[in-house]
């Protein structure tokens, strides 16, 4: 949490906008049936599926607008113009680069691309490793540069993903060559742990920690992943090369 | 006669889940792995319910119920070895109990801190289970007397209460939460006319926003977040002698360990409230009743006790509005609601005819989760600590990757990722500015249930809102919602002190409870 100046004003932005917030809710509430016909049936405005959203989103812009008023009366107008002033200068943008902030972007960017770009298009697996060796090696080798170097790798293979699924390449390809995605994958994860490898290998204590990261960021999608799917029986959200592989020895295909 | 048949019942289920084999490892795995959670700073007993749930998605009712019960009861109590052990509270419950565990610990006396905390546990976890064998048919008999207004202020109430006592800076923060909550629970088709509310024209928002997913999102994500952004780092471990379960201070403190109970019990049932603010109450009346006040901070073992029996007596507690009301009474019980409507149990007034030996299950599975957790604690202590050798950055990720395959198994959905991501990340920046979320959770769950009721309430009194002030239980559900808002205004606590000093001799106003830094 931040501190207690700091709090006041940041509640001064973050009332200001709940209240606009609030107002949005009453806005889309105002559009609902109140008293007209939804479905062949007149409402009244005690039966309205507006009553209920227009309460709340009154609610929030009261709270909203009384929680500016507060935090504004604590830190004075003053503090209040100096704040809008810092945000629009030179400061904001050391601010924005320091490590705790860069640390908040690499977590931002690899949950975000994970849920969004590899869970839906690559086989669970790999993109769970994926996942995890950026992510235990960003943060366990515990060193801002290595961070830095190795979350820009990884930002520039997101790009390349992001690119050849726009593209929409894999598709055709998926013809010629089975799960390409997967394979493609494949390959980013074998760059990322040379590339890592490459920035740690000569020091001694770094080079145990990569080991540890790698064993732990290959079994535990294994541990997990065959939990949900062959115990709980949860088909995974995309499968493909490894669940394929998986099936193969889990089913006893080969006795086929 | 009844009482003697629910008694016998009682003891019929005890020994039918305990004869089960898969149910017992079942029971000791979830008490470890909650243990684990709660020993580990950055995980709490929310998220690792939270987690387990999707795991227990293709289990009977029975066997899930013991798997996250199990979980909620070790969570608790495993907060107190890292609080003991490296003065860093594995979870907010065991917070009071860091001020006087690990000044025990650096004395030589760890294990005999663990050994007392572990009994106490147990002992608060068992009262809280009598209380909710014994008040629940009560609870459940008025709640069956409701009417819709009722339950519309019932759920205002909760939510009010739970955003005043839980904010940790301006309480206005904590009523905002409420009510994005309460926004979140209105996205979707509503439930009397079926009209898509903010749905923009997403098909899979129009069955509205799943629990599970919010919650895991809203508890999780901001964890994994604050601990790898500040590089959250766990200390050396004090180290600890052989545990023993204490049985003779705890015979001395028998007025102590009841208070405690008392104390949990209440604020467990307070919806929204949790094991946090149980503990530091009782450590406060445990140190204003005190003959050696001094001795609190420095090491005072009646204060170990007092926080570990309160916190763990809030388990129970919190079951109590859980089961009779379907209202949450602590963050955990909220994912606990979320699990029981998986499971097709629908909490509330009608639980007693829908699934009338539910409640006593519950308090057999409680007692069985308290005597593992006490086994486990006197047995396995040195081997569960281990765990505090994890480095975080090595943990968190794993939690990561689990909180997703647990949001995607629920539903085999990939929407509640989508879902579940955006409310972690608005969660995470919420925190930051000191907004609490268990309101905000609470909101979702208890959405449905006040707009539902609102709208029904209005449609039976033909939109007037005079049943409030007629209805002796609406009203004083309204006295008390006005009162909770009222008593935050300046103007309106000036007034109160003074009435107080006019009624009130001046040696009952000492109103202190929080112990000094």
């Amino acid at each position: 949490m931040l501190k207690q100046e700091n709090l006041r004003k940041a509640d001064v932005y973050s009332g200001a906008a709940i209240f606009l917030f609030g107002l949005w809710v009453v806005l889309q509430a105002l559009k609902m049936p109140m008293k007209d016909s939804w479905g062949g049936v007149q409402n009244v405005w005690y039966v309205s599926p507006a009553i209920f959203p227009l309460f709340v989103g009154c609610m929030i812009m009261l709270l909203g607008g009384l929680l500016c008023r507060t935090a504004l009366k604590t830190i004075g107008i003053k503090a209040f113009v100096e704040t809008a002033r810092w945000l629009s200068s030179k400061a904001l943008l050391q601010f924005l680069n320091s490590i705790p902030n860069l640390r908040f972007y690499a977590i931002a960017v690899l949950l975000l691309s994970f849920v969004y770009l590899n869970i839906p298009r690559i086989d669970f697996f790999l993109s769970a490793v994926l996942f995890l060796t950026v992510f235990i090696t960003s943060f366990y080798l515990d060193d801002a540069e290595l961070l830095k170097k190795l979350f820009f790798f990884y930002l520039a293979g997101v790009i390349v993903l992001i690119i050849y699924f726009s593209l929409g390449v894999n598709e055709p390809l998926g013809r010629i060559v089975p799960f390409p995605a997967d394979f493609l994958a494949l390959c980013f994860i074998i760059a990322y742990c040379l590339y890592a490898w490459r920035l740690i290998r000569n020091n001694a204590e770094l080079r145990k920690k990569y080991r540890t990261a790698m064993i732990v960021a290959i079994a535990s999608p294994l541990i997990v992943g065959m939990i949900f799917k062959y115990f709980l029986l949860v088909p995974m959200p995309a499968e493909g090369l490894v669940v394929t592989v998986m099936d193969y020895f889990w089913y006893l295909e080969f006795l086929e | 006669m009844a009482i003697l048949e629910r008694i016998g019942f009682y003891f019929q289920t005890v020994l039918h889940l305990a004869s089960d084999p898969v149910h017992i490892a079942i029971l000791f795995g979830s008490v470890i792995l909650g243990i684990m959670f709660g020993a580990m700073p950055g995980l709490t007993s929310t998220l690792g319910v939270a987690l387990l749930t999707a795991m227990t998605y293709g289990m009977d009712t029975a066997t899930a119920m013991i798997c996250l019960l199990a979980i909620y009861v070790g969570g608790t109590y495993g907060g107190s070895y890292a609080s003991i052990l490296i003065n860093i509270p594995g979870t907010a419950a065991s917070a009071a109990t860091a001020l006087d565990g690990y000044p025990l610990a650096q004395k030589g006396e760890g294990g005999r801190a663990i050994g007392l905390t572990t009994t106490a546990s147990a002992i608060g976890t068992i009262i809280s289970m009598l209380f909710l064998v014994s008040i629940s048919p009560l609870i459940s008999f008025f709640a069956l007397q409701f009417t819709s207004f009722e339950f519309f202020l019932l759920a205002f109430f909760g939510i009010l209460i739970s955003g005043t006592l839980t904010s940790p800076d301006l309480v206005i923060k904590g009523w905002i939460a409420g009510f994005l909550g309460l926004f979140l629970a209105c996205v979707g088709r509503d439930m009397l006319q079926f009209y898509p509310r903010f749905t923009f024209g997403v098909p899979e928002l129009d069955s509205g926003v799943e629990v599970v997913p919010v919650l895991i999102g809203a508890f999780g994500i901001p964890q994994i977040i604050s601990v790898l952004k500040d590089r959250f780092q766990i200390g050396e471990t004090q180290k600890f002698q052989k545990i023993l379960p204490e049985f003779g201070t705890i015979v001395r403190n028998i007025p102590r360990i009841i208070r405690s109970a008392l104390i949990g019990v209440g604020i467990g049932s307070v919806p929204g409230i949790g094991e946090d603010i149980a503990a530091w109450v009782s450590y406060g009346a445990a140190k204003n009743t005190s003959k050696h006040p001094e001795r609190f901070g420095k090491g005072e073992i009646t204060a170990v006790l007092s926080t570990e029996v309160a916190n763990n007596a809030c388990v129970g507690g919190a079951m109590i509005p859980l089961l009779n009301l379907g209202i949450p009474g602590s963050p955990p019980a909220a994912m606990l609601l979320g699990a029981l409507m998986l499971h097709g149990v629908t909490p509330g007034p009608m639980i007693t005819f829908e699934h009338p030996n539910f409640i006593i299950e519950v308090a057999a599975i409680l007692l069985l989760a308290s005597m593992a957790m006490w086994v486990v604690g006197m047995l396995l202590a040195k081997q569960v600590v281990k765990v505090l050798r994890i480095p975080t950055q090595i943990f968190m990720p794993i939690i990561g990757v689990l909180c997703i395959i647990g949001s995607y198994a629920l539903g085999m959905n990939i929407f509640n990722l989508y879902l579940m991501l955006p409310v972690g990340i608005i969660s995470y920046f919420l925190i930051e500015m000191g907004y609490p979320i268990a309101p905000l959770v609470i909101g979702v769950i208890l959405g449905p249930m006040a707009d539902e009721n609102l709208r029904r309430a209005l449609m039976v009194s033909q939109g007037s809102f005079l049943p409030v002030f007629t209805r002796p239980v609406a009203l004083l559900l309204f006295l008390v919602i006005v009162w909770t808002v009222l008593s935050q205004f300046p103007l309106f606590k000036n007034l109160k002190d003074k009435l107080l000093a006019m009624i009130l001799p001046r040696r009952f106003r000492k109103s202190n409870i929080m112990p000094d830094e």
